[in-house]
């Protein structure tokens, strides 16, 4: 058993899913389900469909170098049973998995960073020229009104009794 | 010492086994008479190795080799890759090469020196194979047909090819690969000869219908007979009363 990568959209195909279609020069496509299996059929480029990784990674939305991706290079010469190298491999399978996922999402939080900086930009520009442009009513910040505080005024109580009692 | 044996009433021995110097590759679930007679005769001089290739039983016709290293194709599984890499000797190395044709049993036919391969191999496949089993790689045709593997097998001492190949073809050969060649047939005139026996430098396991002057060309070819002077009258006596019993 072996898993193996969708050649449409690179995702991994477990088993009892997919079709693998070999071709009249031996060269075998495998599929994780039938909408890549159907886009493979339409002559679709997966270089041109957006969802792919082929896309992703052409356009440079996922990280392509990475010293994670060196760990799953198909090799063709094995190396005898070593009980011990096989379960250190096992245990470090879960971390590598981390490491790459953890690095994918650095990647794509720094593609979007300038994008997110230039956006506060234009909406602090955007308050200070255009605040006025907004209804009164809503406008309850010190920019468009200044602050109206009350002032509370002691009222002398002893006046009125005085003139009560002179009646 | 040529031996007659059957691999499931099937006289193709060399389909399920591939026999070189330093190891034999067998497919595994067959009844223990077929082991017993390989086993007798290899002894422990050669690791005797039950495997699939490919999830196939097949293994004589999809893997090659020689005593430097075995070659499988891509269409072998990851366990059996393992398997054979535990199983086999250090010094043999194991690769899998990414090739069109995948029977590379075949394709290619090697002893430890030489190599004749299909005309129509990758590049690639002929790097690895001289890198890998150590051999001078030549592209050639086996009287008209592509398939080397199939119908020529040779060994250290000698070699055997398709009957009908042309004496000019048969000199050629002899001088290229620096054994002598002769033309002939297994298994009752079976012009698959690879197919039909396995062969290393000093045994080789006919398939059961070889006849007794088809044992006794081969034996001749691959220099299996005792060296002793007198031997050669006796061995064709002792394999036309063999025939007498079997048949």
């Amino acid at each position: 058993m072996r898993l193996e990568n969708c050649w449409f959209c690179s995702s991994t195909i477990y088993p009892g899913h997919g079709i693998q279609f070999v071709r009249n020069d031996a060269k075998i496509f495998r599929f994780c389900r039938s909408k890549c299996h159907k886009n493979f059929k339409m002559k679709r480029n997966p270089r041109k469909v957006k969802w792919t990784k082929a896309y992703r990674q052409l356009h440079g939305k996922d990280m392509t170098q990475d010293a994670t991706f060196e760990f799953e290079r198909k090799r063709n010469r094995p190396e005898r049973y070593d009980r011990n190298l096989t379960e250190q491999t096992l245990k470090a399978i879960p971390l590598i998995i981390k490491i790459r996922h953890d690095g994918l999402e650095k990647h794509i939080s720094n593609r979007h960073k300038p994008g997110k900086r230039k956006e506060i930009q234009k909406d602090s520009k955007e308050v200070a020229q255009d605040i006025g442009m907004l209804p009164k009513k809503l406008i309850s910040n010190e920019l468009a009104n200044p602050e109206k505080t009350k002032i509370k005024v002691k009222v002398v109580q002893q006046q009125t009794e005085d003139y009560a009692m002179e009646e | 010492m040529a031996s007659r044996v059957k691999f499931e009433n099937s006289c193709e021995v060399g389909v399920f086994a591939r026999l070189t110097n330093a190891y034999c590759l067998v497919p595994a679930g067959a009844s223990e008479g077929f082991y017993s007679v390989l086993e007798g005769e290899l002894a422990g001089a050669v690791t005797v190795v039950r495997t699939s290739v490919a999830g196939t039983r097949i293994v004589g016709r999809l893997c090659v080799g020689n005593k430097r290293g075995l070659l499988l194709p891509h269409t072998a599984t990851d366990q059996e890759i393992q398997h054979l890499r535990n199983s086999l000797p250090d010094e043999v190395v194991v690769k899998c090469v990414d090739e069109r044709l995948s029977a590379l049993g075949n394709c290619i036919a090697c002893n430890d020196h030489v190599a004749l391969t299909h005309p129509d191999l990758d590049k690639e496949t002929e790097e690895v194979i001289s890198d890998v089993l150590g051999v001078e790689v030549f592209r050639q045709t086996i009287a008209g047909n592509i398939l080397v593997g199939s119908y020529c097998t040779f060994t250290n001492k000698g070699g055997l090819v398709h009957p009908q190949t042309s004496v000019e073809d048969l000199d050629e050969l002899s001088t290229l690969l620096q054994v002598p060649m002769v033309a002939g047939t297994v298994n009752r005139g079976s012009e698959v000869v690879s197919a039909g026996m396995a062969v290393n430098d000093w045994t080789a396991f006919c398939g059961s219908d070889t006849t007794a002057t088809e044992v006794s060309v081969v034996e001749s070819v691959f220099r299996l007979r005792d060296p002793r002077p007198g031997a050669l009258g006796s061995d064709v006596k002792n394999s036309m009363v063999q025939d007498f019993f079997t048949s």
